[in-house]
């Protein structure tokens, strides 16, 4: 029921880190070792290369996209601690931001929900996870967490935007308070979430369940349902569901999707939240689905890529 | 040893993007939605009715569907796009099959009598191998002649077409005068058979002590040897009186077990109940499959509807079908039926609307379906309208019209973030391409206060360099979406002194460029700008600016002057040096010529 529509010849030199689809599906972004960003044309299942970017000075791990009402925005983070916020202007692409306050790499960079402004999360080996704010006119704000988990931080992942009581009809025009949440995973097997009281980011809740380095945490879009679900991999082969019915967010409670027979590395979840991509060292994308009774079942899975399959994204579009 | 260089693109749901199909899914879209505003208030009968026309209506879409794809593949001379095209052919063959049957036992739900004509009628429709043989031999000189000639006749007789069959039998008793005796009584057996009725004519009770008589009346003609010396004859009476291994023998004529089920039924069991089904239905696959073959997918489909499984049916189609089309629509109709009893899905609220929220989501990912969708999902009460928020806003906006369309549906429903969040959007993409008129709209649309004052800043910019406003009809109607944002207002203001100053009504564009400033509409940077536009004004003939305005003027520019920090900038930068000092001169002029005005008394 799967079947590969398009296969993109990134020119690479080196090992493709991630690879991820703009909010439309018509455009892709993957990142390499060779320390290049490549944005290429997609539609159609054709490949135009549009930008081919250089900055970085060492892998580059993640690349994430930024909603469209911002513009065309890029953000990607690398070996070489630096996260660069890329940018189309007229038509070309170019560096528009450069951040520098990591110690170690940087492993992983998400966009929080479009609603909360022009936020980007950074997830770093040094421990610390980094929150850049665009305040306007070419500047950004920052914010730090240091410590956020020992020996290092392997990714971050935002919870949607859902205002607290959202049922009631908001006056508009009026700024709703979101309370901002995002889930991180580190090399300290932990799941963590982090939630900004006050204009300071505390540690809300501790997820533990990984007996190894976790490598990937996606929070699944909402669905206008009271519970919210996380996903988890970790170098111990196992994927998580982490679900929390309550609203205040208090217990969490984790269901084993799978365990593998290799490290995996990454998880997404579908627009709708109905379908998990995961993505791992035994060369398998999978995707699974839960069942009536409550289980995760594998749906299909594509066994295309040589070497580890290494990034995983849905989209609306494709997914890959 | 690194990975490849390759990037694989991957999707679900192919099958929205064949081009046949696409009349399947345009044509559905219409037949589901007259059946979702459809008179729930008509009871029993014409509701029903009104069912199995709906149902009747998706057939018919099928196969259309099916001629078109079969066109399609007779005319093209690549043959993987003729075995793909044949393939669904086949498919959607095998899918008006079963919704066929799904209509009888379920939407009509045909009692026992009408049960076995529809059956009849289905067989006839679908088994279709040995259609080719038939006319074959019909069109042939001396079809009594033709060596098949036996095989139609059975043929006719095993689907119950007894005119056929007599037809075809008078031409061999015409040829084969030796054999008129067997043939006159096997002719009138086969005229007598008591069949069920569709009219109210007989009752069930009536209908099956006929039938008993005339069985017994065949079972005395076969046991007095009367077709002994013609085997073809006595094989057929054979059948009428429901000789199993008589029948079985035929096996290549009926060619699968339902058919071999329905004949069965026909001449063993007339009346059989809805309810029977499933025994006789078990029976007749083993016996024809006879541990030879196994049941493939499509057998156990048909089964589980003569189990009257229902859900088994749609699940397993779920799991052979290629996407959702098919059990989404059907479990609609039979939803619609009050069939199905909710079973509350954990995920998808009910069967129903996790199919077509399947369904739907599949659709959005197709550049033009996705308008079907959105229909799709209005029709699911608890998830259709996140699922609608959810996909919609990953549309691709290529063109402004796609965008209004994108627009129209979220307004229609209340989509308010969406909304926002598509015009400013189209705001900075407008931004982007440097068209700020477009953008201001977008922003306007979007109540975006803070991206509107973004794009005054830059029109206004653009006006100080290059002297002139574009997009003047945009600015000149702003009307009350002026008050979006400060900066807005002042635009909007400052086009409207332009307009006052062309139409030369001066004292009325005095007193607006005051205001800008008194007010503080105008953002200090701008005025400079604003008192440069005063000098023609102050230079005219006439005086416009009272002396209190001329004052008011005086104190402008002193605040601008004195709150000047870098005065060692201002000195420097000449241009701006004698601009202050003309604009000084210029109002003392003024001020002195209008003191003397305002001083003299009239006519004196």
């Amino acid at each position: 029921q799967v079947s590969v529509i398009n296969t993109v010849d990134t020119s690479h030199e080196d090992m493709i880190h991630d690879a991820q689809m703009d909010y439309y599906g018509t455009r892709l972004a993957t990142c390499s070792s060779d320390r290049s960003v490549k944005i290429f044309d997609v539609r159609n299942g054709g490949q135009i290369l549009i930008a081919d970017l250089r900055g970085h000075e060492g892998p580059v791990w993640q690349v994430a996209w930024a909603h469209p009402m911002y513009g065309n925005i890029l953000a990607s983070c690398s070996y070489d601690r630096k996260v660069i916020i890329w940018k189309e202007e007229n038509g070309t692409w170019e560096k528009t931001y450069e951040y520098t306050g990591h110690d170690s790499s940087v492993n992983s960079v998400c966009w929080a929900p479009h609603d909360y402004g022009l936020i980007l999360a950074c997830g770093s080996s040094d421990g610390a996870i980094s929150l850049l704010s665009y305040t306007g006119d070419g500047q950004w704000e920052v914010k730090k967490i240091s410590n956020a988990h020992t020996i290092g931080c392997n990714a971050v992942s935002w919870a949607p935007a859902v205002v607290p009581g959202s049922l009631i009809e908001q006056p508009s025009g009026q700024k709703p308070n979101y309370v901002k949440r995002f889930a991180s995973g580190g090399c300290d097997n932990l799941v963590k979430i982090w939630k900004e009281e006050d204009s300071q980011w505390k540690e809300e809740q501790k997820l533990e369940a990984h007996s190894d380095w976790v490598r990937d945490v996606a929070w699944a879009p909402s669905i206008g349902l009271p519970t919210s679900t996380i996903a988890s991999c970790s170098q111990d082969g196992r994927v998580f569901i982490w679900t929390c019915d309550d609203a205040s967010g208090n217990s969490w409670s984790p269901k084993l999707l799978h365990k593998f027979n290799d490290v995996v590395w990454h998880v997404s979840w579908s627009i709708t939240a109905n379908i998990l991509a995961v993505s791992g060292g035994d060369n398998k994308v999978t995707l699974w689905k839960e069942s009536v009774d409550g289980l995760w079942a594998c749906i299909s899975d594509v066994n295309k890529g040589q070497g580890g399959v290494s990034a995983v994204t849905e989209g609306q579009q494709n997914e890959q | 040893a690194p990975g490849s260089s390759r990037v694989f693109v991957v999707r679900r749901d192919q099958d929205i993007y064949i081009q046949t199909l696409r009349k399947l899914f345009n044509e559905s879209h219409g037949i589901f939605m007259g059946l979702q505003r459809s008179e729930e208030e008509l009871a029993g009968k014409s509701r029903k009715a009104q069912l199995v026309q709906v149902s009747k209506n998706y057939r018919s879409v099928i196969r259309a569907c099916m001629e078109d794809m079969h066109q399609a593949a007779v005319s093209t001379r690549d043959p993987a796009l003729q075995g793909q095209y044949s393939t669904q052919v086949s498919i959607l063959s095998a899918m008006e099959l079963i919704w066929n049957l799904c209509e009888i036992l379920f939407v009509e739900a045909a009692a026992a009598g009408p049960l076995l004509l529809r059956l009849l009628d289905w067989v006839r429709l679908h088994v279709c191998d040995v259609d080719s043989m038939v006319r074959e031999v019909l069109s042939s000189e001396n079809p009594s002649k033709h060596k098949l000639f036996w095989n139609v006749v059975d043929v006719f007789v095993l689907q119950g077409r007894m005119d056929e069959a007599r037809h075809l039998l008078s031409k061999e008793a015409t040829a084969n005068p030796t054999s008129m005796n067997m043939y006159k009584i096997l002719d009138d057996l086969m005229k007598k058979m008591p069949m069920p009725t569709l009219g109210n004519t007989q009752t069930l009770t009536e209908l099956e002590l006929k039938w008993q008589h005339w069985h017994e009346e065949c079972q005395r003609f076969l046991q007095d040897g009367t077709f002994a010396s013609n085997p073809h004859m006595e094989s057929i009476c054979k059948i009428l009186l429901g000789d199993e291994d008589a029948i079985l023998e035929k096996r290549e004529l009926m060619t699968t077990w339902y058919h071999f089920l329905v004949t069965r039924l026909l001449y063993s069991h007339p009346t059989v109940k809805p309810m029977e089904l499933r025994f006789y239905a078990q029976s007749s696959m083993d016996m024809f499959l006879g541990g030879e073959s196994s049941p493939e997918p499509l057998d156990m489909i048909l089964m589980a509807a003569f189990e009257f499984e229902m859900h088994q049916v749609i699940k397993e189609c779920s799991i052979v079908l290629s996407n959702w089309w098919f059990v989404a629509h059907l479990t609609d109709l039979l939803d619609h039926c009050k069939l199905l009893q909710s079973h509350n899905l954990y995920f998808g609220s009910n069967m129903r609307e996790f199919l077509l929220l399947e369904y739907a989501s599949g659709l959005f990912s197709h550049h033009s379906l996705w308008q079907l969708g959105v229909d799709y999902f209005d029709h699911c009460p608890e998830y259709g309208r996140v699922y609608l928020e959810l996909h919609i806003e990953r549309i691709p906006l290529s063109t402004e019209q796609k965008a209004l369309k994108v627009l129209r549906i979220c307004e229609q429903r209340q989509m308010h973030e969406q909304v926002r969040s598509i015009c400013k959007i189209m705001a900075m993409k407008a931004l982007r391409n440097n068209r700020l008129g477009s953008a201001l709209s977008w922003s306007i649309r979007a109540k975006d206060a803070a991206f509107a004052t973004l794009i005054s800043d830059r029109f206004l910019k653009d006006y100080c360099e290059r002297g002139c406003f574009s997009d003047l009809d945009l600015i000149d109607n702003l009307g009350p979406s002026m008050l979006l944002s400060d900066r807005l207002t002042f635009l909007g203001k400052y086009r409207e002194f332009h307009r006052l100053y062309g139409e030369k009504r001066f004292p009325e564009a005095a007193r607006l460029l005051l205001t800008l400033m008194t007010a503080h509409i105008a953002p200090c940077s701008f005025w400079m700008t604003l008192l440069t536009d005063a000098l023609p004004l102050l230079e005219q003939k006439e005086i416009i600016f009272s002396a209190e305005q001329t004052y008011e003027l005086m104190r402008c520019l002193e605040d601008l002057t004195a709150g000047n920090v870098d005065k060692q900038k201002l000195q420097e930068d000449d241009v701006e040096t004698t601009k202050v000092e003309m604009l000084r001169l210029a109002l003392a002029r003024n001020l002195a010529r209008v003191i003397v005005k305002e001083g003299t008394v009239e006519g004196s």
